[in-house]
């Protein structure tokens, strides 16, 4: 197979600091892979790198077999045919919306009917042909979003970037056009990778998910992957809510300040992932019993969130009844859904 | 560095670095130029005994005493009218609001000229018998000088005072109000010393002003007597016999002192950088005090705005209509003949004007061009070259307008290879524009390069992925986005030219004086009805074309605003 992206052992430095560290990804055809991490972790570098905006220091790119970075090769951002869209859209605001599709369109030299063609298409599938003679400006912010893919689908380009495309936007309207922006991809079959630090969105985008570190590839899996087995202490603590236990693994058990759960832990220090929904009453699971202090209690509709307290350990829970602040609560968990991980060197981080 | 910024460093070393070098050679080489026995070799018992002259000391002082004063004056003015106009909602906003733009563009001679004509011995004011004899004689000294200076250069401290000012935010006033300190204490306790390091730039910005001023050294300060560096180096460089060797060490003193006066701004700035107050605080809410309150404090700021320029441009439109000064307001004095004669075909006076005009307007297209074309380039450079040319631009802005002019004169008229050069050439009205374009490619660098850096990049970004090579993002993206700004520099570079004195001054082409020259001589042979008239006239004509062309696109480039990052 023909990959349609591959970085290989990209390294950039900004300042003397290391940005991305010999940093691999293969991406295959009509794939939608989201870069996700916190700020500062490298994302929007590498992102910038594939288009050609920054060069990196060491490494390879290529695009569906062409190298377009490499040792002795550079081929610059115009010459690439990457689409990008942008997190402020980088809509041109002296242009109509179809004046911004056909500036797009205009280094490509095409028929002026092929070119008028891919406009009406481009606006017709983001049901903006209404708006096409209006200035960006007179736009509401979903509409001016659609312009800018429409930008993107109208250059058919060999890949297509997303800049943390919904974070201008009101929660309430971010997941409806993402449903609307996704769908419109996956029916041209544009490969995409896309950037974000919501592990939420991440998650309802991709086919897969990079999680990057310091400039590295923590993890690179399907979304149900990444949920069910993460690979280190940090990859579960930046994916989804999920609470991490700490305690040591000894002779196939897990220890946690006085209380042990047979857990085929291996020996050494541990941590173990606890996903809120994963919290059963004490008697399901005696094997794995824990009784912790609530500190609060919140409802959210089908369930108690509670936050409770193992011996200075904060954990989260969903719980099918209220608890108050101050009670003590019993508590088990399944063992086939307790996952343990060999403590990461590096600290814990916490998700925003 | 890359090849690209070749041409970058090649504007700004022949339009700007050469000449400064060649003036400083000159300093410390005084047979550099010699038409005789020209040499290279260097000696500084010329400079030296130069620079120990009575008189140069006497000039150094002058101008370093004017500078001094007048950094204290204009701050507390500037200061006092950014509070006025910032900080509250007053009545006759009109009179008030757009002076220190209209102090700005009118050049120091004219204010001077009206000034002149008020405080004279037979001026307005004595006319009126409401200015005492002792008044007019201080006022022709440095009484005089730091009076006229401060209604001229208040603009600048307002200006800096006054975004310093705007930065500091409610939030920090409230927090002090909720802790019970009332109005005073306030501005005691809270905002004066957080304004300290704008007061001290405010103060070095004015003082560096003062040094590099020749409008007022070549009118009121030549006239009295008060010898200052910048007319020392235009006597010496223009005044039969010229003394080329004493022009440049007075140059170098000249520079030396605003190199110093720059460092100071730079360190302050640095270390001032730290205190800079965060942009989420919101801004200020103009308070509305009681009205009588509200009606003194108008009155400050419209008498601040009726000495600076309302006063000096009826003085200037009243004795344009009038015959002769000493019979005043007269009813029989009125009359058209000081305009018929400016405006009469083929008058010396109307030459000028389109003289002016026609190289102003061809100055403008330039400079706004190079400048366009420099900050895209400089917008995607490097750091070290941004900063190379940042400070440049800047270092030009504090540089004398004498001695520049001064560095052209020894490079096009003196420099083998360019002494012969054809294009541009010394006594030719295209050196003058080169001296015009290197005056003003600093303004207007800064101007369009603030408004290139405001553009969200990722607007050439997206542009760069389709496909569109550097011009194309130039002509098609940039400059479209950032055309206000481009019309804005022209018109600024088109008014600042048409009254631009000291370069005017010292490259006079054969075909004739451009206007501001010819004003300054009108004065100097007491012909103040033709110099107010032309000078009238002139501020109409540019002030209408450069006015009308930029209310024009400001009415049409609305889209502006949207592309800011």
């Amino acid at each position: 197979m023909t990959w349609a992206l591959i970085c290989e052992g990209i390294e950039k430095r900004l300042g003397g600091k290391p940005i991305l560290r010999a940093l691999d990804l293969t991406v295959a055809p009509g794939e939608v892979v989201s870069l996700l991490g916190a700020s500062g972790s490298g994302k929007t570098t590498l992102l910038r790198g594939i288009a050609g905006l920054n060069h990196p220091d060491a490494g390879r790119i290529i695009l569906n077999g062409v190298e377009v970075f490499g040792h002795s090769r550079l081929i610059p951002a115009e010459k690439r045919q990457i689409g990008m869209v942008f997190q402020d859209y980088a809509l041109w605001p002296h242009m109509t919306v179809a004046g911004n599709l056909g500036f797009a369109l205009a280094t490509q030299r095409l028929p002026a009917a092929e070119t008028a063609a891919r406009i009406t298409h481009a606006l017709d599938v983001t049901r903006l042909g209404p708006l096409r003679d209006r200035l960006p400006q007179a736009l509401s912010g979903g509409q001016q979003q659609r312009v800018a893919i429409a930008r993107c689908l109208a250059a058919r380009p060999q890949l297509m970037l997303f800049d943390e495309p919904l974070s201008n936007l009101d929660a309430a309207l971010r997941e409806d056009l993402r449903t609307e922006m996704m769908d419109l991809v996956r029916q041209e079959g544009i490969t995409v990778i896309y950037v974000t630090h919501d592990q939420a969105e991440a998650m309802a985008v991709s086919d897969r998910i990079a999680v990057m570190r310091d400039g590295e590839i923590a993890q690179l899996d399907t979304p149900e992957t990444l949920y069910n087995e993460p690979a280190t202490p940090f990859v579960a603590s930046f994916i989804g809510g999920f609470s991490l236990l700490q305690g040591m693994g000894e002779g196939g058990t897990f220890h946690v300040e006085g209380w042990c759960l047979s857990l085929p832990a291996a020996s050494g220090p541990h941590v173990l992932v606890i996903r809120p929904e994963d919290a059963r009453p004490a008697a399901d699971h005696p094997a794995t019993r824990l009784i912790a202090k609530v500190r609060s209690a919140a409802y959210q509709g089908r369930c108690w969130r509670l936050t409770v307290d193992i011996a200075g350990q904060i954990i989260r829970l969903d719980w099918p009844g209220p608890a108050r602040p101050g009670d003590w609560l019993e508590f088990s968990l399944p063992p086939d859904r307790c996952r343990l991980l060999a403590t990461d060197p590096a600290p814990i981080l916490k998700p925003a | 560095m890359a090849a690209v910024d070749v041409p970058i460093l090649l504007v700004f070393g022949l339009l700007i670095v050469l000449p400064l070098l060649t003036v400083l050679a000159q300093a410390v080489m005084p047979a550099l130029f010699d038409p005789k026995a020209p040499g290279l070799a260097i000696d500084i018992s010329p400079l030296a005994q130069a620079v120990m002259a009575p008189r140069v000391i006497r000039s150094i002082l002058h101008s370093v005493e004017l500078g001094a004063a007048v950094a204290v004056t204009a701050t507390i003015v500037g200061g006092l009218f950014a509070a006025l106009t910032q900080r509250f909602r007053l009545p006759l906003r009109a009179l008030y609001a757009p002076v220190p733009w209209l102090v700005f563009l009118t050049p120091a001679y004219l204010k001077a000229m009206a000034w002149v004509l008020l405080m004279a011995p037979g001026g307005y004011l004595a006319q009126l018998g409401v200015l005492p004899h002792w008044a007019s004689d201080a006022f022709f000294g440095l009484g005089g000088l730091v009076f006229v200076h401060t209604l001229s250069l208040f603009p600048l401290p307002a200006f800096i005072l006054g975004s310093a000012l705007a930065g500091l935010g409610q939030d920090i006033e409230d927090a002090a109000r909720l802790a019970g300190a009332g109005t005073w204490r306030i501005w005691l306790r809270i905002n004066l010393p957080l304004l300290l390091p704008a007061i001290a730039l405010s103060m070095i910005a004015t003082f560096a002003e003062v040094l590099s001023d020749f409008g007022l050294a070549s009118t009121i300060a030549h006239s009295s007597g008060f010898g200052v560096l910048t007319y020392g180096i235009y006597a010496a460089a223009s005044d039969y016999p010229v003394d080329f060797p004493l022009a440049g060490a007075e140059a170098l003193v000249l520079l030396t002192l605003i190199l110093l006066v720059t460092l100071a701004d730079r360190l302050l700035r640095k270390q001032s950088a730290l205190r800079l107050i965060s942009g989420r605080s919101r801004r200020s809410i103009k308070q509305e005090p009681r009205p009588r309150t509200r009606w003194l404090l108008s009155g400050i700021a419209v008498l601040i705005g009726v000495l600076a320029i309302w006063l000096p441009l009826v003085v200037i439109l009243i004795r344009t209509f009038t015959a002769t000064l000493g019979h005043g307001l007269e009813l029989t004095n009125f009359t058209l003949s000081n305009v018929i004669e400016t405006l009469t075909p083929g008058a010396p006076a109307l030459d000028a004007i389109w003289r002016s005009f026609l190289y102003a307007a061809i100055t403008a297209f330039i400079a706004a061009t190079i400048a366009l074309i420099l900050a895209a380039r400089l917008d995607r450079a490097g750091p070290n070259l941004r900063a190379a040319v940042n400070g440049i631009a800047l270092g030009t802005i504090a540089i004398p307008g004498i001695v520049l002019a001064f560095g052209y004169i020894l490079v096009w008229n003196r420099l083998p290879g360019f002494r012969d050069w054809p294009f541009p050439h010394y006594g030719q009205a295209s050196l003058l524009i080169t001296g015009y374009v290197a005056a003003a490619l600093p303004y207007c660098l800064i101007i369009i390069l603030t408004a290139v850096g405001q553009l969200a990049p990722s607007l050439t970004d997206s542009a760069r992925l389709y496909g569109h090579g550097p011009t194309a993002r130039l002509i098609k993206v940039v400059l479209p986005l950032v055309l206000l700004a481009v019309i804005t520099a022209a018109a600024l570079t088109f008014i600042r030219t048409v009254f631009e004195l000291p370069v005017s001054q010292l490259l006079i082409p054969q075909t004739g004086s451009p206007v501001p020259p010819y004003v300054v001589r009108l004065l100097g042979h007491d012909d103040d009805g033709l110099a107010s008239a032309l000078a009238l006239l002139c501020m109409v004509g540019a002030g209408g074309i450069a006015g009308a062309g930029w209310l024009l696109a400001r009415k049409n480039l609305n889209f502006s605003s949207e592309a800011r990052q």
